[in-house]
């Protein structure tokens, strides 16, 4: 797989903790960044904290209070650097609402959050894929 | 989790790859409905007159007589009824301007296609596990 960061915007230090614990299990290399909600992520790609290079994915939890991961996603589509990055939603709820939008936001997958000892398939379900697809060179 | 099974368009121009990804489905047991379209005008016409259900998921070749993949993700990405179609790149291009192209008109994954089939249908598996945590 390609090496690149990997940004993760989730507001549960549970949810940080096991994404943390199966990228070890897994012997997941690439470098994961954490942001607590959209506004912190967006700082992360377009502001003052600035991730370098550019993380290729992003993997958010979307159905939380306090992230407006729609929001965050219109964004990043409509930044000439940052549109090309493969967003991944994960949640937990039911929100047809936030599954339409983020659908139309083109994302690469809406994902229905695992129960607690899943975790360890679900992201090696992801890293599989991760390691089959191409990526793009970085900008110059 | 309980999936039903969406509709997947297929547009490639070559009829050994499009058995290709049909022999890969079968050995994986997808069992969702494959479309064929032989390029990007008739996928186009097939989703805009729809001659076939509107698909899910599109698995895209780029190299194609009439309107290659890019193009016809252009016209995909601008129309309102079908720019929030999954677009899956499979293809021979290892171009990098291909695959800035597409992650740009936001596919959801480029895979190049490899040169075995044993390796193809181990993609293909890939591919399903991961659709099979998809919401479409």
């Amino acid at each position: 797989m390609i090496n690149s960061n990997i940004l993760f915007v989730d507001n549960s230090k549970v949810g940080i903790e096991r994404a943390k614990k199966a990228f070890t299990t897994l012997g997941i290399e690439n470098t994961l960044h954490f942001a607590e909600n959209d506004v912190e992520a967006w700082d992360m790609l377009n502001g003052n904290h600035k991730i370098s290079p550019v993380p290729k994915i992003l993997l958010i939890d979307i159905n939380q209070e306090g992230v407006n991961g729609i929001d965050l996603i219109n964004k990043i589509r409509s930044h000439e650097d940052l549109k090309s990055i493969l967003v991944f939603v994960i949640t937990s709820i039911d929100n047809e609402k936030n599954r339409s939008e983020a659908l139309n936001l083109n994302i690469a997958g809406y994902i229905h959050k695992p129960i607690d000892n899943d975790n360890i398939d679900f992201f090696s379900i992801l890293y599989n894929y991760w390691n089959i697809i191409e990526y793009s060179s970085e900008k110059k | 989790m309980i999936q039903k099974l969406v509709n997947i368009l297929l547009v490639e121009d070559d009829e050994v790859d499009v058995m290709n990804v049909k022999r890969a489905f079968s050995k994986n047991n997808i069992k969702n409905d494959l479309f064929v379209a032989g390029n990007g005008v008739e996928a186009l016409d097939m989703l805009r007159n729809s001659i076939v259900p509107l698909p899910r998921i599109i698995i895209l070749d780029i190299n194609m007589p009439k309107m290659n993949g890019i193009e016809f993700l252009k016209e995909l990405r601008e129309d309102e009824s079908l720019k929030n179609i999954s677009v899956f790149v499979m293809t021979t291009s290892n171009e990098d301007s291909d695959k800035i192209n597409a992650y740009n008109l936001n596919v959801a994954g480029y895979i190049l296609k490899p040169l075995s089939f044993e390796k193809f249908i181990s993609s293909v598996a890939t591919l399903k596990d991961f659709w099979s945590l998809c919401e479409m």
